[in-house]
């Protein structure tokens, strides 16, 4: 596997578009749920993809291979991803009618009252991950949405195990306040 | 909490993440067994995460990925584009390497020969001919022209050389 990703990166390096075809098929799930994470709007997370292995193809020639393919493209997908809260404002929450909205998967839970309440829950998690720092967002993205290491968030975040860690523990407190309501209906689960 | 659990809270968390040692591991899972504030702590965060991650994977299975990829191909398509100088340069490389000047020359020379008549025909130097008298006599000098389809006819009347000699009284 790691043998054929090398190869994969020479021929990308070389210009071959079917290579990058094969990195984005490899990928483009871990890159989407990184940008959905931090971002929580569907469309603007799939521009984010687009717009990561474009990056990916005209900076390869510079990829020097001293991380994991996968690092660089967490990395690239943090910096897009945090550079486009930026452009947009911070404080953009989403909106309940918004269609982006996830509605459950199961038929039971298809009711129009419990899709209410998923949307509700939706709008509040989006809220409350919106009052944390970037980087405390980034790193709760990272653990809990991709279930990244400790040194793979270092890696990605270009930071010590010891920061990431302090990230961590300071952003699940904060979103434990925030989330209270629901997660005492979650932690009986 | 008990007060045991002030010094376990880091390692809790670390626990929780999957990055502890071995030793680590069983003296937490020893407390954890004993303390109802610790398990409740780690089912907290067992229902954040799944309040992250959830949304994520349901959201992520709904999506088309195959028009983001034809988006990403429009996108590249700019950079395979080369300067002017190296464009110039491949076509060399590619002439010289490959000898794909001797069909390229054959089919330019087919698509002339192919073309010759038809433009040849077209020039200004073989314009339709035209039909043109021209008749003397003693009195008047008459010349006709006709186009060749016949669709216009001129015709010019002269005063014969002796009447221009003479001048009108």
């Amino acid at each position: 596997m790691e043998h054929d990703e090398t190869k994969l990166i020479s021929r990308c390096q070389e210009g071959d578009q079917e290579a990058l075809k094969q990195i984005f098929d490899l990928y483009h799930n871990k890159v989407y749920r990184v940008a959905y994470g931090v971002l929580r709007h569907r469309e603007e997370a799939l521009d984010i993809v687009q717009e990561v292995f474009i990056k990916l193809f005209r900076s390869i020639r510079d990829f020097k291979r001293e991380s994991r393919l996968s690092t660089y493209l967490y990395r690239m997908t943090v910096n897009t991803a945090i550079d486009h809260l930026r452009k947009m404002g911070k404080a953009r929450v989403s909106s309940l009618d918004e269609e982006e909205a996830i509605q459950p998967a199961e038929e039971p839970e298809r009711r129009p009252d419990r899709i209410f309440l998923y949307k509700e829950l939706e709008g509040k998690v989006n809220e409350a991950l919106n009052k944390l720092p970037v980087d405390q967002r980034t790193a709760m993205v990272l653990r809990e949405v991709e279930g990244l290491s400790y040194q793979e968030i270092a890696e990605t975040m270009k930071s010590s195990i010891g920061t990431v860690m302090s990230r961590l523990h300071y952003g699940r407190k904060r979103m434990q306040e925030l989330l209270k309501d629901y997660l005492q209906e979650g932690a009986g689960k | 909490m008990k007060d045991s659990c002030a010094a376990t809270s880091e390692l809790l968390e670390r626990y929780f993440d999957h990055e502890v040692s071995d030793e680590e591991r069983s003296g937490i899972e020893t407390h954890i067994e004993d303390c109802s504030a610790c398990r409740d702590r780690i089912k907290t965060m067992e229902g954040l995460r799944n309040l992250l991650k959830s949304p994520v994977d349901e959201v992520e299975q709904k999506e088309d990925f195959s028009r983001v990829w034809l988006r990403i191909e429009r996108g590249i398509q700019p950079e395979e584009t080369p300067a002017w100088g190296e464009s110039i340069r491949r076509w060399i490389d590619l002439i010289l390497r490959k000898r794909v000047w001797v069909p390229a020359a054959a089919v330019i020379v087919a698509i002339f020969l192919a073309l010759a008549p038809s433009v040849l025909k077209r020039s200004p130097s073989s314009s339709d001919p035209s039909v043109v008298e021209y008749v003397e006599s003693q009195d008047y000098n008459v010349m006709v022209y006709e186009s060749e389809k016949g669709n216009v006819t001129v015709i010019w009347l002269f005063e014969g050389p002796e009447k221009e000699g003479l001048s009108p009284s």
